[in-house]
């Protein structure tokens, strides 16, 4: 029941080794193809999203299940609840987009005489954009926070005023991140696009973010697993996140081609210029991102006893995630790189600093208490759950 | 009910059903099968159930549905009443994927259901047999499969049972 996972120093020094190599190889990437300024934010951006959309996918898992009072999750809550403690460095990283704001985004340059921009200044400028930055972090670091604490609380007490609160605290959360995550992929990736938009658009980067946080859930546990923890998750917690992913997966396409539906048969210059942008110079990322989103999670994961295996899954979840990444490329370098961007040292660099840093921050989180809640009342049920 | 080769256990609960069926089960003896009211968690791995194989119908049929979709909008849009609508060309795949995938699931859902159904023997003509009045109220009853003597049996059953409060042997 106290089983705590050791966040040993061993791990800790391969994390920072992984994330300062993967930094040095970016910056040697910089210093050596010099890459222009645009592609480096650009790339600063997509980790960004990638990572801050794993943490808050975390916190959208737990929120849903627990207004449902659902049972079978309970066993392995903690996990997810340890992605939401990588938000308040999200936020820090954020911020650095502010440095690149004229690289990014070119509506935020001064002296624009767009008139299609200028009518959408009301929304799209400087000071209402980290003005709204600073209210989504603050709103999620908070209502995330109050949320671990209350975890942290039920683990030294019974008291069930401390699980009648978790529905109050989910509920909350869902509201405010039900707004906030459309809103923010508008201004963080939609914006790249100035002039485009698409009204889907702020629920298919959701659902690409829970998705992320459903495959990242999946592998943390994989890594768990072969080090020896978690011996409570069964082949049943385990069909059931497969089930999800399996669910989430399609749901993604779903949306994706509902968007590409509508600007496909509409067939209005100003939003197919969008998907001309992808099909002509990223063709083959665009049609990537749909073979590893979709194809490979629905014949992979199909079958029912597929869905069992958790090393056949944690393979799964790994093609997963690197589609997304190649989803999140395909929705910001177009738009803020055109035809200099590319895949190179520089990408992976990054990519491979940042999972350093979140997988420290997250498994740091994990360490600090035990891997069970134990006065959930909703335990004992998840312990001899039956998928 | 013709030939009567089996024995029914009548339970009134469904606890010292389950175990019962695994008394049965440790015995060797056969059971054909177990009515129930309603859904009985547990039931199908007692029994040692093989998985159904109806997934593998809904593959076939879905995966028949949406190939049949998809050719069938490709033949009529390019051979039979070719049509130009909104500047597309005749073979636009995008605008064929609702409805192939509408048809995938209309196919596997009705596979499904038609696959049921004729396993089963469920037809209009079947007749309600009930081998227990009382199996859609409140009544569990495992069906014994007698192999020589159906007395030989229920004394069998009798003396394994005999601890279980209100079970009826028939």
């Amino acid at each position: 029941m106290d089983e705590h996972f050791k966040f040993t120093n061993k791990i800790r020094n391969i994390l920072l080794a992984i994330a300062i190599g993967g930094l040095l190889l970016a910056i040697g990437a910089i210093v050596i193809f010099k890459p222009g300024a645009s592609r480096i934010w650009a790339n600063v951006l997509l980790n960004n999203q990638l990572f801050l959309g794993i943490a808050l996918g975390g916190a959208f898992f737990l929120a849903v299940h627990r207004i449902a009072w659902s049972g079978w999750h309970t066993a392995l809550q903690r996990i997810p609840e340890a992605l939401t403690s990588f938000l308040p460095v999200a936020f820090l990283l954020m911020l650095l987009v502010f440095f690149g704001m004229n690289d990014l985004y070119h509506w935020s340059q001064p002296d624009l005489h767009d008139p299609v921009l200028e009518g959408k200044s009301a929304w799209l400028n400087m000071p209402f954009f980290f003005i709204r930055m600073v209210l989504y972090f603050t709103g999620w670091i908070l209502l995330t926070r109050a949320m671990r604490k209350n975890t942290n609380a039920l683990m030294d007490s019974a008291d069930a005023k401390f699980h009648n609160r978790r529905r109050i605290f989910s509920g909350i959360f869902l509201v405010f991140f039900a707004l906030t995550v459309s809103a923010s992929s508008w201004d963080w990736i939609m914006s790249i696009d100035a002039h485009w938009y698409s009204t889907i658009f702020g629920w298919y980067v959701f659902i690409g973010m829970f998705v992320c946080s459903l495959a990242f859930i999946i592998l943390l546990i994989w890594f768990l697993k072969g080090a020896g923890y978690l011996e409570f998750v069964r082949a049943d917690h385990i069909h059931d996140l497969g089930k999800l992913l399996f669910a989430f997966s399609i749901f993604w396409t779903y949306l994706w081609f509902s968007q590409y539906l509508l600007i496909w048969y509409g067939h209005i210059p100003e939003e197919t210029t969008y998907f001309v942008a992808r099909q002509e110079n990223f063709k083959l990322v665009f049609f990537l991102s749909l073979i590893l989103n979709f194809v490979v999670p629905f014949f992979g994961l199909m079958k029912l006893n597929l869905k069992k295996k958790l090393n056949w899954l944690a393979a799964v979840a790994g093609i997963v995630l690197i589609g997304h990444w190649i989803d999140y490329y395909q929705m910001i370098m177009p738009g803020a790189v055109g035809e200099h961007a590319g895949i190179g040292l520089l990408e992976i660099g990054l990519t491979v600093c940042y999972a350093g840093i979140f997988l420290f921050v997250v498994l740091r989180a994990l360490a600090s208490k035990p891997l069970l809640v134990k006065n959930d009342p909703f335990l004992e049920e998840s312990l001899h759950y039956e998928s | 009910m013709e030939d009567k080769n089996y024995v029914s256990v009548i339970f009134d609960d469904e606890e010292p059903m389950l175990k019962a069926v695994a008394k049965i089960r440790e015995s060797n003896q056969k059971i054909m099968d177990v009515f129930t009211p309603f859904h009985v968690h547990g039931l199908d791995k007692a029994l040692g159930m093989k998985r159904t194989r109806i997934p593998i119908a809904g593959l076939i049929c879905g995966a028949f549905g949406g190939l049949f979709g998809f050719l069938f909008q490709a033949w009529v849009f390019t051979v039979d009443y070719p049509l130009v609508f909104g500047g597309k060309p005749y073979l636009s795949v995008p605008s064929f994927i609702p409805v192939t995938f509408e048809l995938t699931v209309l196919f596997t859902a009705l596979g499904i259901v038609a696959a049921l159904l004729i396993r089963s023997g469920l037809k209009p003509s079947k007749k309600f047999e009930p081998v227990h009045p009382r199996i859609t109220d409140d009544r569990f009853v495992i069906l014994v499969e007698t192999e020589q003597n159906e007395k030989s049996t229920r004394e069998t059953l009798q003396s394994m049972l005999s601890g279980v409060s209100n079970v009826e042997i028939v």
